[in-house]
C-alpha cells in the first residue's frame, strides 16, 4: 500500500498536466466548429452529387461525418494520440525509474516480494489512467453539450470517448512489458514517442488501404470511431485482439519482471 | 573534437534506428499513392470542391493529391513531424544529458571550456540532422521515383527537404535552449517535446478557422508548408529571416545560459 501511495503521490502533477491538456484540446477544437458546421452546409449539396463508390473511396459517411460527434470523432485522433503517449510514458516511466534513479537497491531490499511491488506500481499506474479519464470524460460532456446546438446521442459520445481509456490501458501495459524487457532505458519520452508514432503512422497507413490483417497490428485501429458512430457498439474481433494483448504482455511484465537481474548501484 | 567524436557514436544506433523508420514510412506512404492514383480523378474533383476547414481536417490543405508532388506534399507533412521531433529530442539530450547520466563531473574537470563542450555538442547535432536530412532525401527522390508516371519531380521533392531541413535545425537549437535553460535535466526532454506538439496542434487549429490565421508566425509548421513551397516554389522570405533569427537566439541562449548553470551533480 505504501507503494501504491508514493507512486501515486509521484505521479499527481503530471497526471493533472495530462489531463488539463486533453481538456484544453477538445476546448480548442470544439471552440472551431460553429465555423466548420457553416462551411458544411455548402459541400453537403456538392457531395451528394458524387456516385456512392467515390464516397465510399474516401471514407466518408456524409451524415455522421458532418454532425457534431462526426467532427468529434475525427478530430478525437489527436485526442488518441496524446492519451497514448501519456500511458505509454507512464507504462514506462513508473517501472523503469528504479533503476534509473539508482533506487532499485533501496526498494527491493525492502521485505516485499517482487510481485507486490509491481502489482502496486500497475495499480498506480491504472489509477491515474481512470482518473485521466474521468475527468476528462465529465468535462468533454460538459463542453460538448454547451457547444452543441442540436441534440445529440450521451450514450454515443461516452462510448466514443471511452475508447480513450481502452486505448490507454493497451499502450500502458505495452509500455510495462517494454519497461521490463529493456534491461536500462536512460530516458522514457524518446523510447515512447517512438513506439508511439510507429504504431500511430501504421494506423494512417492501414486505414487508406482498409487492409484487415494490417489492422489488427496497431491498436489505433481497434476501435473504429466510424464504426461505433453507425452501430453503437465496438467490433467484438478487436476487443478480444485487445484483450488478448493486454493479458499477454502483462503476463510477461510479472514473469520477467520476478526473475529478471537488476542491477544495483 | 573528440567530444564530436565520442557523441557520434553514442547517437549512431538511434540514428540509425530512426532511418530505418523514415525509409519505411517513405516506401509505404508512396506505396499508398500508386492505389490511390488508380481511382482516377474524381477523387480529387471532390477533394478540390471542398471547403477548406474541411480538407485541413483531412490534411490535404490545397494539394494536388492526382499529382505525385501534390501527394508527397501530403507526405512530407508526417515526415517534418518525425524529423521535428527527432530534431528536438537530440537537441535536449545532447545538452542535458551529462547531467541526467551523472557524468557531468567527469566531463566538465577536463581542461576544456564549457564554450567547447557545446560547440562539439552542437556541432555532432548538426551533422547527425543533415546525415537524417539526406537519407529522408535519397530515400523520397527513389521512392517518389519509381512511382511517378509524369514529370520528374526531384526538384520539388529537393526544395520540400530543405523546407525540413530549416524545420530540423530550428527544433534542434529551441529544445538546446531550452535545455541549457531549464535547471532539471530531467524536465528538458518533456518540455521540448511538448512545445512540439503543441504548435503542432496550434497548425491544426490554424488551419481549420482562418481568422486565427495571424499566429501563424508562432508556429513554425506553418513556416514551411508543402502547399506554400510546392505554390511558390521557394521559400518565404519573411519565414526564412523568422526561422534564422530563431536559431540564432537560441544558440545564444544556450552558450549564455550554459556557461553559467549552476550544474546539477
Amino acid at each position: 500500500m505504501n507503494i501504491y501511495l508514493h507512486e501515486l503521490n509521484g505521479y499527481r502533477k503530471s497526471t493533472l498536466m495530462w489531463t488539463a491538456t486533453l481538456v484544453l484540446v477538445v476546448l480548442l477544437f470544439m471552440f472551431i466548429y460553429p465555423a466548420f458546421s457553416k462551411d458544411v452546409t455548402a459541400f453537403k449539396s456538392i457531395l451528394e452529387g458524387f456516385p456512392e463508390s467515390v464516397r465510399n473511396a474516401i471514407g466518408l459517411e456524409i451524415d455522421q461525418f458532418f454532425s457534431l460527434l462526426g467532427f468529434y470523432s475525427y478530430l478525437f485522433l489527436y485526442i488518441k494520440l496524446l492519451g497514448a503517449i501519456q500511458a505509454m510514458n507512464l507504462g514506462i516511466g513508473i517501472i523503469s525509474k528504479e533503476v534509473r534513479d539508482k533506487t532499485a537497491d533501496f526498494l527491493l531490499t525492502k521485505p516485499v516480494s517482487r510481485v507486490t511491488i509491481l502489482v502496486a506500481k500497475m495499480m498506480a499506474a491504472l489509477s491515474c489512467i481512470v482518473l485521466t479519464n474521468v475527468i476528462f470524460l465529465l468535462l468533454t460532456y460538459l463542453i460538448v453539450s454547451y457547444t452543441s446546438t442540436e441534440p445529440f446521442s450521451s450514450k454515443t459520445l461516452f462510448m466514443l470517448s471511452l475508447t480513450l481509456f481502452l486505448l490507454q490501458l493497451l499502450f500502458l501495459s505495452l509500455g510495462f512489458m517494454i519497461a521490463v524487457v529493456v534491461q536500462k532505458i536512460k530516458a522514457v519520452l524518446p523510447v515512447s514517442l517512438g513506439v508511439v508514432f510507429m504504431f500511430f503512422l501504421l494506423n494512417l497507413f492501414g486505414s487508406a488501404t482498409g487492409d484487415n490483417l494490417l489492422r489488427y497490428l496497431t491498436p489505433f485501429q481497434y476501435v473504429e470511431p466510424m464504426y461505433i458512430l453507425k452501430n453503437n457498439s465496438y467490433e467484438p474481433d478487436y476487443l478480444l485482439a485487445g484483450l488478448i494483448v493486454l493479458i499477454v504482455t502483462i503476463v510477461v511484465s510479472y514473469v520477467v519482471y520476478t526473475k529478471k537481474d537488476i542491477p544495483s548501484v | 573534437m573528440n567530444i564530436f567524436n565520442r557523441e557520434m557514436r553514442a547517437n549512431r544506433k538511434s540514428l540509425i534506428i530512426w532511418c530505418v523508420g523514415i525509409l519505411f514510412i517513405v516506401g509505404s506512404g508512396m506505396a499508398k499513392y500508386a492505389a490511390l492514383s488508380n481511382t482516377g480523378d474524381s477523387i480529387n474533383k471532390l477533394m478540390a470542391d471542398m471547403p477548406s476547414s474541411l480538407q485541413a481536417l483531412m490534411g490535404i490543405g490545397s494539394l494536388d493529391l492526382a499529382t505525385v508532388d501534390g501527394y508527397f506534399g501530403l507526405l512530407y507533412l508526417y515526415l517534418v513531424i518525425m524529423a521535428s521531433i527527432h530534431a528536438a529530442m537530440l537537441g535536449a539530450t545532447m545538452i542535458s544529458k551529462e547531467e541526467r547520466d551523472k557524468t557531468a563531473e567527469f566531463l566538465f574537470v577536463k581542461p576544456i571550456s564549457r564554450t567547447t563542450v557545446i560547440t562539439a555538442k552542437l556541432g555532432a547535432s548538426i551533422v547527425i540532422v543533415i546525415v537524417f536530412n539526406l537519407v529522408t532525401l535519397l530515400s523520397s527522390i527513389v521512392f517518389v521515383d519509381f512511382f511517378n508516371t509524369g514529370d520528374s519531380v526531384t526538384a520539388e521533392v529537393a526544395l520540400l527537404m530543405g523546407g525540413m531541413f530549416m524545420m530540423q535545425l530550428l527544433f534542434l537549437f529551441l529544445s538546446a535552449a531550452v535545455a541549457a535553460f531549464v535547471k532539471n535535466p530531467k524536465l528538458s526532454i518533456p518540455i521540448s517535446t511538448g512545445i512540439l506538439l503543441s504548435t503542432f496542434i496550434m497548425s491544426v487549429g490554424i488551419d481549420l478557422k482562418s481568422n486565427l490565421e495571424g499566429l501563424k508566425y508562432v508556429t513554425p509548421f506553418k513556416y514551411y508548408e508543402a502547399k506554400n513551397l510546392l505554390h511558390d516554389g521557394g521559400f518565404d522570405e519573411g519565414f526564412v529571416v523568422l526561422s534564422l533569427l530563431l536559431m540564432v537566439g537560441s544558440i545564444l541562449t544556450t552558450y549564455i545560459f550554459y556557461r553559467k548553470r549552476d550544474l546539477h551533480i
